[in-house]
Protein backbone atom coordinates (compact mmCIF):
# COMPACT_ATOMS: atom_id res chain seq x y z
CA UNK A 1 0.00 0.00 0.00
CA UNK A 2 1.34 3.55 -1.05
CA UNK A 3 2.02 6.09 2.17
CA UNK A 4 -0.73 8.38 3.23
CA UNK A 5 -0.10 11.95 2.22
CA UNK A 6 -2.49 13.94 4.97
CA UNK A 7 -4.46 11.92 7.56
CA UNK A 8 -7.13 13.31 9.45
CA UNK A 9 -7.82 12.24 13.00
CA UNK A 10 -10.93 12.76 15.01
CA UNK A 11 -11.40 16.00 13.88
CA UNK A 12 -13.92 17.96 15.15
CA UNK A 13 -15.70 20.90 14.05
CA UNK A 14 -17.99 22.99 15.62
CA UNK A 15 -20.10 26.52 15.26
CA UNK A 16 -21.55 27.10 18.68
CA UNK A 17 -23.86 24.38 19.33
CA UNK A 18 -23.68 22.83 15.61
CA UNK A 19 -21.47 20.04 14.98
CA UNK A 20 -20.93 20.35 11.63
CA UNK A 21 -17.47 17.39 11.81
CA UNK A 22 -17.84 14.63 14.53
CA UNK A 23 -14.79 13.06 15.09
CA UNK A 24 -13.98 12.37 11.33
CA UNK A 25 -10.65 10.42 10.71
CA UNK A 26 -9.66 9.21 7.24
CA UNK A 27 -6.32 9.15 5.12
CA UNK A 28 -4.94 10.09 1.78
CA UNK A 29 -2.78 8.00 0.61
CA UNK A 30 -0.29 9.65 -2.31
CA UNK A 31 -1.23 9.96 -5.75
CA UNK A 32 -4.86 8.83 -5.42
CA UNK A 33 -8.37 10.09 -6.29
CA UNK A 34 -10.18 10.42 -3.27
CA UNK A 35 -14.09 10.70 -3.52
CA UNK A 36 -15.80 12.55 -0.88
CA UNK A 37 -19.36 12.29 -1.16
CA UNK A 38 -22.72 12.82 0.86
CA UNK A 39 -25.81 14.84 1.10
CA UNK A 40 -26.12 18.29 1.44
CA UNK A 41 -24.80 19.53 4.64
CA UNK A 42 -23.10 16.64 4.93
CA UNK A 43 -19.59 18.50 6.08
CA UNK A 44 -17.85 17.98 2.77
CA UNK A 45 -16.97 21.85 2.43
CA UNK A 46 -16.52 21.95 5.78
CA UNK A 47 -13.43 19.25 5.26
CA UNK A 48 -11.65 21.39 2.72
CA UNK A 49 -11.88 24.46 4.88
CA UNK A 50 -10.56 22.76 8.16
CA UNK A 51 -8.04 21.52 5.96
CA UNK A 52 -6.97 24.71 4.23
CA UNK A 53 -7.49 26.88 7.74
CA UNK A 54 -10.44 28.60 7.15
CA UNK A 55 -11.84 27.35 10.62
CA UNK A 56 -9.39 26.27 13.21
CA UNK A 57 -10.60 22.89 14.16
CA UNK A 58 -12.33 22.38 17.72
CA UNK A 59 -10.32 18.94 18.07
CA UNK A 60 -8.34 16.53 16.72
CA UNK A 61 -5.64 16.95 14.06
CA UNK A 62 -4.35 16.99 10.79
CA UNK A 63 -1.24 15.85 9.10
CA UNK A 64 0.16 17.08 6.29
CA UNK A 65 2.86 15.42 5.20
CA UNK A 66 4.24 14.83 8.45
CA UNK A 67 3.59 18.07 9.97
CA UNK A 68 0.26 19.48 11.44
CA UNK A 69 -1.58 21.87 10.01
CA UNK A 70 -3.18 23.45 13.44
CA UNK A 71 -2.57 27.51 13.66
CA UNK A 72 -0.85 27.13 10.36
CA UNK A 73 -1.24 30.55 8.54
CA UNK A 74 -3.55 30.25 5.10
CA UNK A 75 -1.44 30.64 2.48
CA UNK A 76 1.13 28.78 4.24
CA UNK A 77 -0.82 25.97 4.34
CA UNK A 78 -0.85 26.72 0.34
CA UNK A 79 3.08 26.85 0.32
CA UNK A 80 3.15 23.91 1.97
CA UNK A 81 1.43 21.77 -0.67
CA UNK A 82 -2.53 22.32 -0.55
CA UNK A 83 -4.43 23.99 -2.80
CA UNK A 84 -8.20 24.48 -3.82
CA UNK A 85 -10.86 25.53 -6.17
CA UNK A 86 -14.25 27.01 -4.89
CA UNK A 87 -17.42 25.58 -5.07
CA UNK A 88 -18.92 29.13 -6.47
CA UNK A 89 -16.28 30.28 -8.96
CA UNK A 90 -13.91 32.59 -7.22
CA UNK A 91 -11.63 33.56 -9.82
CA UNK A 92 -10.07 37.34 -9.77
CA UNK A 93 -12.37 38.67 -12.75
CA UNK A 94 -10.75 41.77 -13.66
CA UNK A 95 -7.30 39.65 -14.05
CA UNK A 96 -6.70 37.56 -17.14
CA UNK A 97 -6.53 33.68 -16.89
CA UNK A 98 -3.13 33.61 -17.27
CA UNK A 99 -2.61 36.26 -14.94
CA UNK A 100 -4.65 34.47 -12.23
CA UNK A 101 -2.53 30.94 -12.43
CA UNK A 102 0.44 33.31 -12.20
CA UNK A 103 -0.61 34.70 -8.71
CA UNK A 104 -1.25 31.45 -7.69
CA UNK A 105 2.34 30.43 -9.14
CA UNK A 106 3.80 33.48 -6.61
CA UNK A 107 3.14 31.22 -3.72
CA UNK A 108 7.21 29.82 -4.03
CA UNK A 109 9.03 33.05 -5.46
CA UNK A 110 11.92 33.83 -3.68
CA UNK A 111 11.99 36.91 -5.25
CA UNK A 112 9.37 39.84 -3.70
CA UNK A 113 8.06 43.40 -3.72
CA UNK A 114 11.98 45.20 -3.85
CA UNK A 115 13.26 42.92 -5.76
CA UNK A 116 10.71 43.30 -8.35
CA UNK A 117 11.07 47.20 -8.01
CA UNK A 118 14.68 47.30 -8.88
CA UNK A 119 14.63 44.57 -11.58
CA UNK A 120 16.76 42.00 -9.70
CA UNK A 121 17.60 39.18 -11.90
CA UNK A 122 16.23 36.87 -9.88
CA UNK A 123 12.67 38.33 -10.45
CA UNK A 124 13.08 38.57 -13.90
CA UNK A 125 14.46 35.08 -14.44
CA UNK A 126 11.85 34.18 -11.91
CA UNK A 127 8.51 35.85 -14.01
CA UNK A 128 9.99 34.42 -17.08
CA UNK A 129 9.68 30.95 -15.63
CA UNK A 130 6.22 31.63 -14.15
CA UNK A 131 4.45 32.75 -17.19
CA UNK A 132 5.58 29.64 -19.08
CA UNK A 133 4.41 27.58 -16.05
CA UNK A 134 1.44 28.89 -16.29
CA UNK A 135 0.80 28.98 -19.88
CA UNK A 136 1.88 25.19 -19.72
CA UNK A 137 -1.04 24.50 -17.03
CA UNK A 138 -3.30 26.17 -19.26
CA UNK A 139 -2.83 24.02 -22.14
CA UNK A 140 -2.80 21.28 -20.09
CA UNK A 141 -5.92 22.03 -18.46
CA UNK A 142 -6.71 22.19 -22.14
CA UNK A 143 -7.85 26.22 -21.96
CA UNK A 144 -4.33 27.56 -23.28
CA UNK A 145 -5.86 29.99 -25.76
CA UNK A 146 -8.19 31.82 -23.58
CA UNK A 147 -4.79 32.97 -21.39
CA UNK A 148 -5.00 36.32 -22.11
CA UNK A 149 -9.09 36.72 -21.67
CA UNK A 150 -10.20 38.68 -18.76
CA UNK A 151 -11.87 35.56 -16.33
CA UNK A 152 -15.07 37.70 -15.79
CA UNK A 153 -15.48 37.57 -19.51
CA UNK A 154 -14.57 33.58 -20.04
CA UNK A 155 -17.69 31.13 -20.65
CA UNK A 156 -18.99 29.03 -17.88
CA UNK A 157 -17.01 25.85 -18.39
CA UNK A 158 -13.73 27.53 -19.13
CA UNK A 159 -13.93 28.98 -15.80
CA UNK A 160 -14.66 26.32 -13.81
CA UNK A 161 -11.76 24.67 -15.51
CA UNK A 162 -9.83 27.79 -14.75
CA UNK A 163 -10.21 27.08 -10.74
CA UNK A 164 -8.39 24.19 -11.39
CA UNK A 165 -5.45 25.45 -12.97
CA UNK A 166 -5.08 28.29 -10.93
CA UNK A 167 -4.97 26.17 -8.09
CA UNK A 168 -2.61 23.88 -9.46
CA UNK A 169 -0.27 27.34 -10.05
CA UNK A 170 0.30 26.69 -6.61
CA UNK A 171 2.01 23.29 -7.18
CA UNK A 172 0.02 21.86 -4.94
CA UNK A 173 1.04 18.43 -4.02
CA UNK A 174 -2.57 17.58 -2.44
CA UNK A 175 -5.44 18.97 -5.09
CA UNK A 176 -8.62 19.94 -3.45
CA UNK A 177 -11.55 20.40 -6.03
CA UNK A 178 -14.94 21.37 -4.76
CA UNK A 179 -17.98 20.49 -7.00
CA UNK A 180 -15.77 20.93 -10.40
CA UNK A 181 -18.22 19.41 -12.24
CA UNK A 182 -21.12 21.72 -11.03
CA UNK A 183 -23.36 22.42 -13.99
CA UNK A 184 -21.62 20.80 -16.69
CA UNK A 185 -23.46 18.59 -19.19
CA UNK A 186 -22.68 15.31 -19.25
CA UNK A 187 -20.23 15.28 -21.99
CA UNK A 188 -18.15 17.96 -20.27
CA UNK A 189 -18.09 15.54 -17.36
CA UNK A 190 -16.81 12.88 -19.04
CA UNK A 191 -14.33 14.72 -20.53
CA UNK A 192 -13.63 16.32 -16.66
CA UNK A 193 -13.29 13.08 -15.80
CA UNK A 194 -10.48 12.30 -17.95
CA UNK A 195 -8.96 15.49 -16.83
CA UNK A 196 -8.76 14.33 -13.40
CA UNK A 197 -7.21 11.13 -13.91
CA UNK A 198 -4.60 13.32 -15.63
CA UNK A 199 -3.85 15.92 -13.19
CA UNK A 200 -3.31 12.85 -10.71
CA UNK A 201 -0.84 10.73 -13.45
CA UNK A 202 1.21 13.69 -13.42
CA UNK A 203 1.61 12.94 -9.55
CA UNK A 204 -1.02 15.02 -7.84
CA UNK A 205 -3.00 13.74 -5.43
CA UNK A 206 -6.46 14.91 -5.75
CA UNK A 207 -9.51 15.13 -2.95
CA UNK A 208 -12.54 15.44 -4.87
CA UNK A 209 -16.00 16.57 -3.74
CA UNK A 210 -18.71 15.84 -6.24
CA UNK A 211 -22.32 15.23 -6.40
CA UNK A 212 -22.59 13.74 -9.94
CA UNK A 213 -22.19 10.32 -8.98
CA UNK A 214 -21.43 8.23 -11.85
CA UNK A 215 -18.72 10.54 -12.15
CA UNK A 216 -17.40 9.93 -8.88
CA UNK A 217 -17.59 6.85 -8.96
CA UNK A 218 -15.83 6.38 -12.32
CA UNK A 219 -12.95 8.52 -11.19
CA UNK A 220 -12.18 7.23 -7.69
CA UNK A 221 -9.53 5.15 -6.12
CA UNK A 222 -11.54 5.67 -2.88
CA UNK A 223 -14.72 7.33 -2.09
CA UNK A 224 -15.50 8.99 2.15
CA UNK A 225 -19.07 9.26 2.61
CA UNK A 226 -20.28 11.96 4.93
CA UNK A 227 -23.48 12.18 6.75
CA UNK A 228 -24.16 15.05 9.24
CA UNK A 229 -20.81 15.39 9.61
CA UNK A 230 -19.95 12.05 10.21
CA UNK A 231 -18.28 9.49 8.11
CA UNK A 232 -20.44 6.95 7.22
CA UNK A 233 -18.14 4.98 4.80
CA UNK A 234 -14.94 4.66 3.61
CA UNK A 235 -13.95 2.09 0.78
CA UNK A 236 -13.83 1.40 -3.37
CA UNK A 237 -16.08 2.80 -5.24
CA UNK A 238 -18.12 -0.26 -5.67
CA UNK A 239 -18.50 -1.18 -1.95
CA UNK A 240 -19.60 2.18 -1.09
CA UNK A 241 -22.63 2.01 -3.90
CA UNK A 242 -23.80 -0.82 -2.22
CA UNK A 243 -23.57 -0.39 1.49
CA UNK A 244 -26.72 0.47 3.03
CA UNK A 245 -25.66 3.23 5.47
CA UNK A 246 -24.74 5.21 2.53
CA UNK A 247 -28.07 4.06 0.20
CA UNK A 248 -29.88 4.45 3.45
CA UNK A 249 -28.03 8.08 3.86
CA UNK A 250 -29.12 8.88 0.43
CA UNK A 251 -32.64 7.73 0.01
CA UNK A 252 -33.85 7.38 3.25
CA UNK A 253 -35.03 4.30 4.81
CA UNK A 254 -37.86 2.36 3.32
CA UNK A 255 -41.85 2.93 5.76
CA UNK A 256 -41.93 -0.84 5.47
CA UNK A 257 -38.30 -1.72 6.12
CA UNK A 258 -38.32 -3.62 9.31
CA UNK B 1 -20.07 60.25 -23.92
CA UNK B 2 -16.40 59.31 -25.92
CA UNK B 3 -14.00 56.69 -23.92
CA UNK B 4 -11.21 58.41 -23.50
CA UNK B 5 -9.29 55.93 -21.57
CA UNK B 6 -9.78 53.45 -24.25
CA UNK B 7 -8.74 55.58 -26.69
CA UNK B 8 -5.51 56.57 -25.34
CA UNK B 9 -4.49 53.10 -24.79
CA UNK B 10 -5.27 52.56 -28.09
CA UNK B 11 -3.01 54.90 -29.44
CA UNK B 12 -0.55 54.00 -27.32
CA UNK B 13 -0.38 50.29 -27.88
CA UNK B 14 -0.43 51.42 -31.93
CA UNK B 15 3.16 52.75 -31.16
CA UNK B 16 6.11 51.87 -31.55
CA UNK B 17 9.00 51.81 -29.06
CA UNK B 18 9.52 55.45 -30.68
CA UNK B 19 6.55 56.73 -30.80
CA UNK B 20 5.86 55.64 -26.96
CA UNK B 21 9.23 57.47 -26.07
CA UNK B 22 7.90 60.23 -28.48
CA UNK B 23 4.67 60.48 -26.55
CA UNK B 24 6.21 60.11 -22.91
CA UNK B 25 8.75 63.19 -24.02
CA UNK B 26 5.85 65.50 -25.57
CA UNK B 27 4.08 64.87 -22.14
CA UNK B 28 6.82 65.81 -20.15
CA UNK B 29 7.51 68.64 -22.60
CA UNK B 30 3.78 70.33 -21.70
CA UNK B 31 3.94 69.17 -18.16
CA UNK B 32 7.33 71.37 -17.78
CA UNK B 33 6.26 74.08 -19.89
CA UNK B 34 3.05 74.72 -17.70
CA UNK B 35 4.82 77.54 -15.66
CA UNK B 36 5.37 79.67 -18.77
CA UNK B 37 1.77 79.34 -19.68
CA UNK B 38 0.20 82.04 -17.48
CA UNK B 39 -0.44 84.44 -19.62
CA UNK B 40 -3.04 82.49 -21.07
CA UNK B 41 -6.61 81.07 -20.47
CA UNK B 42 -5.11 78.93 -17.76
CA UNK B 43 -4.31 81.79 -16.23
CA UNK B 44 -6.05 81.76 -11.94
CA UNK B 45 -7.17 84.95 -11.21
CA UNK B 46 -5.98 86.18 -7.86
CA UNK B 47 -4.25 83.40 -6.77
CA UNK B 48 -0.62 83.36 -8.13
CA UNK B 49 -0.11 81.10 -11.06
CA UNK B 50 2.70 79.91 -10.52
CA UNK B 51 2.29 78.70 -6.75
CA UNK B 52 -0.96 77.32 -7.38
CA UNK B 53 0.65 74.84 -9.71
CA UNK B 54 3.59 73.76 -6.52
CA UNK B 55 0.83 73.55 -4.35
CA UNK B 56 -1.99 72.46 -4.43
CA UNK B 57 -1.74 71.31 -8.17
CA UNK B 58 2.06 69.06 -7.99
CA UNK B 59 1.26 68.13 -3.91
CA UNK B 60 -1.86 66.70 -5.01
CA UNK B 61 -0.96 64.47 -7.66
CA UNK B 62 2.08 63.46 -5.84
CA UNK B 63 -0.49 62.27 -3.18
CA UNK B 64 -2.73 60.76 -5.01
CA UNK B 65 -0.33 58.95 -6.78
CA UNK B 66 0.69 57.96 -3.41
CA UNK B 67 -2.61 56.86 -2.09
CA UNK B 68 -3.85 55.51 -5.64
CA UNK B 69 -1.29 52.92 -4.17
CA UNK B 70 -3.55 52.12 -1.25
CA UNK B 71 -7.00 52.54 -2.38
CA UNK B 72 -6.61 52.16 -6.10
CA UNK B 73 -4.29 49.38 -6.25
CA UNK B 74 -4.94 46.99 -2.90
CA UNK B 75 -8.26 48.78 -2.25
CA UNK B 76 -7.83 49.49 1.09
CA UNK B 77 -10.02 52.28 1.63
CA UNK B 78 -7.68 54.91 3.99
CA UNK B 79 -8.95 58.24 5.23
CA UNK B 80 -5.96 59.24 6.98
CA UNK B 81 -3.71 59.77 4.38
CA UNK B 82 -3.14 62.91 5.30
CA UNK B 83 -0.83 61.65 8.79
CA UNK B 84 1.84 60.79 6.38
CA UNK B 85 2.16 64.00 4.63
CA UNK B 86 2.39 65.58 8.33
CA UNK B 87 4.61 63.47 9.24
CA UNK B 88 7.01 64.36 6.79
CA UNK B 89 6.50 67.60 6.97
CA UNK B 90 6.83 67.80 10.60
CA UNK B 91 10.29 65.60 10.05
CA UNK B 92 11.08 68.67 7.82
CA UNK B 93 10.20 71.08 9.80
CA UNK B 94 11.71 69.59 12.82
CA UNK B 95 15.37 68.65 11.35
CA UNK B 96 15.50 71.62 9.51
CA UNK B 97 15.20 74.34 12.40
CA UNK B 98 16.91 72.30 14.90
CA UNK B 99 19.46 70.63 13.35
CA UNK B 100 21.60 71.33 10.04
CA UNK B 101 20.55 69.07 7.93
CA UNK B 102 19.17 70.32 5.10
CA UNK B 103 16.26 69.60 2.79
CA UNK B 104 18.18 66.71 0.95
CA UNK B 105 19.40 65.07 3.37
CA UNK B 106 15.73 65.40 5.65
CA UNK B 107 14.08 63.74 2.70
CA UNK B 108 15.40 60.20 2.90
CA UNK B 109 14.51 60.88 6.89
CA UNK B 110 11.26 61.61 6.23
CA UNK B 111 10.07 59.50 3.77
CA UNK B 112 11.58 56.85 6.31
CA UNK B 113 9.43 58.14 9.20
CA UNK B 114 6.21 57.99 6.98
CA UNK B 115 7.21 54.59 6.45
CA UNK B 116 7.88 53.72 9.72
CA UNK B 117 4.48 55.06 11.10
CA UNK B 118 3.04 53.40 8.23
CA UNK B 119 4.11 50.24 9.64
CA UNK B 120 2.91 51.22 13.36
CA UNK B 121 -0.34 52.22 11.59
CA UNK B 122 -0.54 49.05 9.12
CA UNK B 123 0.12 45.98 10.96
CA UNK B 124 -2.59 46.38 13.94
CA UNK B 125 -5.20 48.01 11.40
CA UNK B 126 -4.69 45.78 8.31
CA UNK B 127 -5.89 43.32 10.37
CA UNK B 128 -9.79 44.90 9.89
CA UNK B 129 -11.32 45.44 6.65
CA UNK B 130 -13.40 47.79 4.56
CA UNK B 131 -15.35 50.05 6.54
CA UNK B 132 -13.24 49.07 10.00
CA UNK B 133 -10.11 49.71 8.35
CA UNK B 134 -11.99 53.23 6.88
CA UNK B 135 -12.45 54.43 10.55
CA UNK B 136 -9.18 53.15 12.24
CA UNK B 137 -6.97 55.20 9.53
CA UNK B 138 -9.58 58.44 10.09
CA UNK B 139 -9.05 58.00 13.65
CA UNK B 140 -5.19 57.96 13.04
CA UNK B 141 -5.15 60.92 10.72
CA UNK B 142 -6.92 63.06 13.69
CA UNK B 143 -3.87 62.11 16.28
CA UNK B 144 -1.49 62.94 14.33
CA UNK B 145 -3.08 66.16 13.65
CA UNK B 146 -4.19 66.99 17.21
CA UNK B 147 -0.82 65.82 18.72
CA UNK B 148 0.95 68.28 17.10
CA UNK B 149 -1.23 70.75 18.33
CA UNK B 150 -0.66 69.67 21.70
CA UNK B 151 2.99 69.09 21.85
CA UNK B 152 5.49 71.83 23.03
CA UNK B 153 8.31 70.80 20.30
CA UNK B 154 6.10 70.51 17.53
CA UNK B 155 5.15 74.12 18.20
CA UNK B 156 1.89 73.46 19.22
CA UNK B 157 -0.68 75.59 17.49
CA UNK B 158 1.66 77.95 16.20
CA UNK B 159 3.80 75.29 14.05
CA UNK B 160 7.02 75.58 13.46
CA UNK B 161 8.53 78.71 11.52
CA UNK B 162 11.33 79.62 9.73
CA UNK B 163 11.76 76.26 7.97
CA UNK B 164 14.64 76.15 5.51
CA UNK B 165 14.24 75.81 1.95
CA UNK B 166 16.41 73.05 -0.11
CA UNK B 167 20.16 74.31 -0.57
CA UNK B 168 21.45 74.97 -4.09
CA UNK B 169 21.73 71.15 -5.98
CA UNK B 170 23.54 71.46 -9.70
CA UNK B 171 23.67 75.08 -9.31
CA UNK B 172 19.72 75.62 -9.51
CA UNK B 173 18.99 77.76 -6.41
CA UNK B 174 16.00 77.48 -4.45
CA UNK B 175 14.50 81.10 -3.37
CA UNK B 176 11.17 80.71 -1.56
CA UNK B 177 9.56 83.15 -4.22
CA UNK B 178 10.92 81.07 -7.41
CA UNK B 179 8.04 78.60 -7.51
CA UNK B 180 8.99 77.05 -11.03
CA UNK B 181 11.67 75.43 -9.29
CA UNK B 182 9.93 74.20 -6.94
CA UNK B 183 7.50 72.99 -9.36
CA UNK B 184 9.71 70.79 -11.89
CA UNK B 185 11.53 69.49 -8.72
CA UNK B 186 7.96 68.39 -7.70
CA UNK B 187 8.03 67.12 -11.19
CA UNK B 188 10.96 64.89 -10.92
CA UNK B 189 9.35 62.88 -7.29
CA UNK B 190 6.02 62.70 -9.60
CA UNK B 191 7.87 60.83 -12.13
CA UNK B 192 9.79 58.72 -9.28
CA UNK B 193 6.90 57.76 -8.24
CA UNK B 194 4.87 57.13 -10.92
CA UNK B 195 7.94 54.64 -12.01
CA UNK B 196 7.78 52.91 -8.91
CA UNK B 197 3.96 51.98 -9.35
CA UNK B 198 4.37 51.07 -12.69
CA UNK B 199 7.10 48.86 -11.83
CA UNK B 200 5.41 46.97 -9.17
CA UNK B 201 2.35 46.96 -10.98
CA UNK B 202 3.71 44.14 -13.41
CA UNK B 203 4.97 41.89 -11.18
CA UNK B 204 4.30 39.57 -8.19
CA UNK B 205 3.36 43.20 -6.15
CA UNK B 206 1.15 44.23 -9.10
CA UNK B 207 -0.83 40.81 -8.83
CA UNK B 208 -1.30 40.49 -5.19
CA UNK B 209 -2.06 43.81 -4.75
CA UNK B 210 -4.97 43.07 -7.83
CA UNK B 211 -6.01 39.53 -6.09
CA UNK B 212 -6.76 41.49 -2.80
CA UNK B 213 -8.45 44.25 -3.65
CA UNK B 214 -11.14 41.59 -5.86
CA UNK B 215 -10.94 38.91 -3.47
CA UNK B 216 -9.24 38.79 -0.99
CA UNK B 217 -9.84 35.20 0.96
CA UNK B 218 -9.17 33.51 -2.32
CA UNK B 219 -6.14 34.92 -2.78
CA UNK B 220 -5.01 33.93 0.54
CA UNK B 221 -5.74 30.34 -0.31
CA UNK B 222 -4.06 30.44 -3.29
CA UNK B 223 -0.61 31.40 -1.34
CA UNK B 224 -0.94 35.03 -1.26
CA UNK B 225 0.81 36.13 1.80
CA UNK B 226 -2.23 39.03 2.02
CA UNK B 227 -1.33 40.59 5.05
CA UNK B 228 2.42 41.56 4.14
CA UNK B 229 1.20 42.80 0.56
CA UNK B 230 -1.19 45.28 2.32
CA UNK B 231 1.56 46.53 4.69
CA UNK B 232 3.83 47.08 2.13
CA UNK B 233 0.84 48.98 -0.17
CA UNK B 234 0.37 50.87 3.01
CA UNK B 235 4.18 51.77 3.70
CA UNK B 236 4.30 52.39 0.15
CA UNK B 237 1.52 55.49 0.12
CA UNK B 238 3.37 55.95 3.35
CA UNK B 239 6.21 57.02 1.58
CA UNK B 240 4.94 59.27 -1.03
CA UNK B 241 2.62 60.93 1.36
CA UNK B 242 6.27 61.83 3.41
CA UNK B 243 7.69 62.66 0.58
CA UNK B 244 5.31 65.26 0.02
CA UNK B 245 4.99 66.56 2.98
CA UNK B 246 8.99 66.97 3.68
CA UNK B 247 9.07 69.17 0.37
CA UNK B 248 5.75 71.43 1.31
CA UNK B 249 7.75 72.22 4.10
CA UNK B 250 10.20 73.28 2.79
CA UNK B 251 8.29 75.50 0.34
CA UNK B 252 6.02 77.03 2.60
CA UNK B 253 8.55 77.64 5.24
CA UNK B 254 5.94 77.58 7.98
CA UNK B 255 3.57 74.72 8.97
CA UNK B 256 0.92 74.46 11.60
CA UNK B 257 -1.48 71.81 12.52
CA UNK B 258 -4.39 73.61 10.52
CA UNK B 259 -2.18 72.56 7.16
CA UNK B 260 -3.12 68.69 8.04
CA UNK B 261 -7.14 68.42 8.60
CA UNK B 262 -9.19 65.77 7.56
CA UNK B 263 -10.27 67.74 4.63
CA UNK B 264 -6.84 66.64 3.11
CA UNK B 265 -7.36 63.52 3.34
CA UNK B 266 -10.62 63.64 1.91
CA UNK B 267 -9.40 66.07 -1.33
CA UNK B 268 -7.07 63.47 -2.07
CA UNK B 269 -9.44 60.48 -1.63
CA UNK B 270 -11.62 62.72 -4.02
CA UNK B 271 -8.72 63.11 -6.64
CA UNK B 272 -8.33 59.20 -6.74
CA UNK B 273 -11.95 58.90 -7.49
CA UNK B 274 -12.77 61.47 -9.81
CA UNK B 275 -9.75 60.78 -11.88
CA UNK B 276 -9.94 56.93 -11.83
CA UNK B 277 -9.64 54.46 -8.95
CA UNK B 278 -6.63 52.37 -9.96
CA UNK B 279 -5.30 53.92 -13.21
CA UNK B 280 -2.49 56.35 -12.44
CA UNK B 281 -3.22 58.79 -15.38
CA UNK B 282 -6.33 59.24 -14.49
CA UNK B 283 -5.68 59.66 -10.83
CA UNK B 284 -3.09 62.52 -12.23
CA UNK B 285 -5.74 64.04 -14.17
CA UNK B 286 -8.37 64.03 -11.15
CA UNK B 287 -5.57 65.50 -8.86
CA UNK B 288 -4.81 68.21 -11.67
CA UNK B 289 -8.81 69.12 -12.16
CA UNK B 290 -8.94 69.43 -8.36
CA UNK B 291 -6.69 71.19 -7.55
CA UNK B 292 -7.01 73.73 -10.25
CA UNK B 293 -10.23 74.41 -10.04
CA UNK B 294 -11.08 75.97 -7.08
CA UNK B 295 -8.15 78.49 -7.91
CA UNK B 296 -9.36 78.93 -11.44
CA UNK B 297 -13.03 80.27 -10.04
CA UNK B 298 -11.88 82.32 -7.27
CA UNK B 299 -13.29 85.33 -8.69
CA UNK B 300 -16.60 84.10 -7.85
CA UNK B 301 -15.53 84.10 -4.48
CA UNK B 302 -17.94 82.74 -1.62
CA UNK B 303 -19.68 80.63 -4.15
CA UNK B 304 -16.57 78.75 -5.69
CA UNK B 305 -16.66 75.99 -3.22
CA UNK B 306 -20.52 75.15 -4.21
CA UNK B 307 -19.72 75.43 -7.68
CA UNK B 308 -16.71 72.90 -6.92
CA UNK B 309 -19.11 70.54 -5.15
CA UNK B 310 -21.77 70.31 -8.20
CA UNK B 311 -19.51 69.58 -10.56
CA UNK B 312 -17.78 66.63 -8.40
CA UNK B 313 -21.67 65.60 -7.93
CA UNK B 314 -22.25 66.33 -11.97
CA UNK B 315 -19.26 64.52 -13.01
CA UNK B 316 -19.54 61.56 -10.91
CA UNK B 317 -23.09 61.11 -11.64
CA UNK B 318 -22.10 60.96 -15.20
CA UNK B 319 -18.69 58.69 -15.10
CA UNK B 320 -19.08 56.97 -11.73
CA UNK B 321 -15.77 55.49 -12.47
CA UNK B 322 -13.65 58.24 -12.97
CA UNK B 323 -12.45 60.09 -15.59
CA UNK B 324 -10.37 57.81 -16.96
CA UNK B 325 -11.75 54.21 -15.15
CA UNK B 326 -9.48 51.35 -14.34
CA UNK B 327 -8.50 49.14 -17.35
CA UNK B 328 -11.42 46.99 -18.51
CA UNK B 329 -9.60 45.95 -21.66
CA UNK B 330 -7.35 42.83 -21.79
CA UNK B 331 -4.24 44.05 -20.67
CA UNK B 332 -1.43 42.39 -18.64
CA UNK B 333 -0.13 42.83 -15.09
CA UNK B 334 2.11 40.49 -16.89
CA UNK B 335 5.04 42.08 -18.59
CA UNK B 336 4.57 41.27 -22.95
CA UNK B 337 7.96 40.48 -23.21
CA UNK B 338 8.48 38.44 -20.81
CA UNK B 339 8.55 35.12 -22.77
Amino acid sequence: MTSSLMQLKNVTMKFGGVTALSEVTFDVKKQEILGLIGPNGAGKTTVFNVITGVYQITSGEIIFDGKSLSGMKRYKITKRGVARTFQNIRLWGDMTALENVMTATDTHKKSGLVSGLFGFPVSRREEKRDKARAQELLDFIGIGEYADRLAKNLPYGVQRRLEIARAMGAEPKLLLLDEPAAGFNPAEKVELAATIRKIRDAGYTVLLIEHDMSLVMRVSDRVVVLDFGQKIADDSPRKVQDDPRVIEAYLGVPEDAS
Amino acid sequence: MINLRDKGAEIWERQGRLGRVGIALGGLAIAAALPFMGGTILNTPIADYESVLVYPIAMYVLMAIGLNIVIGKSGLLDLGYVAFFAIGAYTMGLLGTKTDLNTWEILPIGIAMAMFSGIILGVPALKLRGDYLAIITLGFGEIVRIVALNLGALGRSEGIINIPTPPAIFGIEYRFDSHRIYYWTLLVLILFAIWMVRRLSVRRAGRAWESIRQDEDAAELLGVPTFKYKVWAFVLGASVGGAAGVFYASKTLFIAPDNFTLQISILILACVVFGGMGNIWGVILGAVILGYLPDRIRFISDARLLVFGLVLVIMMNLRPDGLLPRKKREKAIVKKDAL
